[in-house]
């Protein structure tokens, strides 16, 4: 228990940076920064959690992504500014970046061969297909709460 | 209310509608904000049709409408506009500005970012934190803060040159695989494909992607394709970027 504790801290804290890393390069004001690495680190650590709890890694970006559209839709209406802001600093600490960098290298030895193998078609396709999903959940997953439950009125008034 | 009148409203709504897109809102927040700051100035309606690079927009009172046109060009991502245009567009509708004020403070907006060395160095630490969360070693995390710092460098030095962005992405890909590849080269770390895949991913186009699903779930369908296409070519030239890089370095092939 302790130990899966100190893993969700850990995540959080290593994911606030990147959140807000990515906050200042779309020039996202100052006094929105925190909340920014908050919505980030609170992303990153519930998809950790639940993939503890062994749901495959898509359905739990899924819901982290969701969870991360309700949390900035909640600090969006307190401080009167565009969710969007705070969520796409904070999703970016779940991009798949080691798949995309494996279909990547894949990609590039598979050209370079005269031949196709079917060891790196494999792996293409796999780490290729785990990236795309991801990406689409994380996408998805942060339009839910505005398109289930913000459906005819503004979110911000 | 009068022709001129109209007119000049119109002016401030398109005006706002074109600043937010120009600095990366989602188009159904565009519509929403150019419709309720054009209905608490005064107008009976406000329609607007959105494309990839331009705008159309008619507003009507007592029958007559007034249509006009904006092209738009990408200024890059900036919250801190799109944030300040919320914020008129409420204030309008209480009731607390009109169209003076609308202007006056539409005159003012201007992009601020935050000092190139900070973000250089947040840049550093974010992608050295992506090589911890990716199970890389210290080593491998101090190469790739060094190499994403330069890479953001040369990102920002390119940008100020109004280069283009593809070519500016490709370039910065080139430059942080060169370096962050030092890891396989002289052996220095247990983990080097980590650095080699935290390092790039300051290149990821997050904005232009999540606007872009968003915009096609919501019905903004030819805005959302464009969106998706154009992240879609950033992803490809960084890509271009990183394959030379593993080319020269000789490591995967």
């Amino acid at each position: 228990m302790m130990e899966l504790l100190i893993t969700l801290l850990h995540d959080a804290f290593f994911s606030a940076i990147p959140a807000v890393g990515f906050a200042m390069v779309f020039n996202v004001p100052k006094r929105f920064l925190p909340y920014c690495a908050i919505a980030g680190a609170i992303g990153h650590s519930s998809r950790t959690l639940m993939l503890q709890f062994g749901l495959p890694i898509e359905w739990a970006t899924f819901a982290a992504a969701a969870i991360v559209g309700i949390i900035t839709i909640g600090f969006g209406k307190r401080h009167l500014a565009p969710p969007l802001m705070y969520a796409v600093a904070a999703i970016i600490p779940m991009i798949p970046g080691t798949y995309a960098f494996n279909t990547v290298i894949a990609l590039v030895q598979l050209t370079a061969q005269s031949q196709v193998s079917p060891e790196l078609t494999a792996q293409v396709i796999s780490n290729g297909l785990k990236t795309v999903f991801i990406l689409g959940a994380l996408a998805v997953g942060l339009a839910m709460p505005s398109l289930l439950y913000f459906r005819t009125r503004p979110v911000i008034q | 209310m009068y022709a001129d009148t109209q007119n000049d409203i119109t002016r401030q709504v398109v005006r706002a509608a074109q600043l937010l897109l120009a600095y990366g809102a989602e188009s159904d927040l565009v519509e929403e904000i150019s419709q309720r700051l054009g209905q608490a100035l005064g107008l009976a309606s406000v329609e607007l049709s959105i494309s990839s690079n331009s705008l159309v927009l008619t507003s009507l009172v007592h029958g007559r409408c007034i249509t006009t046109t904006r092209r738009i060009r990408e200024h890059g991502i900036n919250m801190t506009i799109v944030c300040e245009l919320q914020r008129i567009c409420l204030l309008a509708e209480k009731g607390l500005y009109g169209p003076n004020e609308v202007r006056k403070r539409l005159a003012r907006i201007e992009p601020k970012s935050y000092p190139p060395s900070l973000v250089v160095f947040m840049i550093g630490l974010s992608c050295a934190s992506f090589c911890h969360l990716f199970n890389g070693d210290l080593i491998s995390c101090v190469i790739t803060f060094f190499a994403a710092a330069v890479g953001m460098s040369v990102r920002l030095a390119i940008a100020k040159r109004h280069f283009n962005l593809l070519i500016n992405f490709a370039v910065t890909a080139f430059v942080t695989s060169m370096l962050a590849q030092t890891g396989y080269v002289f052996e220095l770390s247990e983990t080097p494909k980590a650095a080699m895949a935290a390092s790039v991913l300051m290149l990821v186009p997050g904005f232009p992607m999540i606007n872009a699903i968003s915009d096609m779930v919501k019905g903004h369908m030819n805005v959302g394709i464009s969106r998706w296409g154009h992240a879609t070519l950033l992803t490809v030239s960084s890509v271009i970027g990183i394959t030379i890089a593993m080319q020269i370095g000789g490591i995967f092939l």
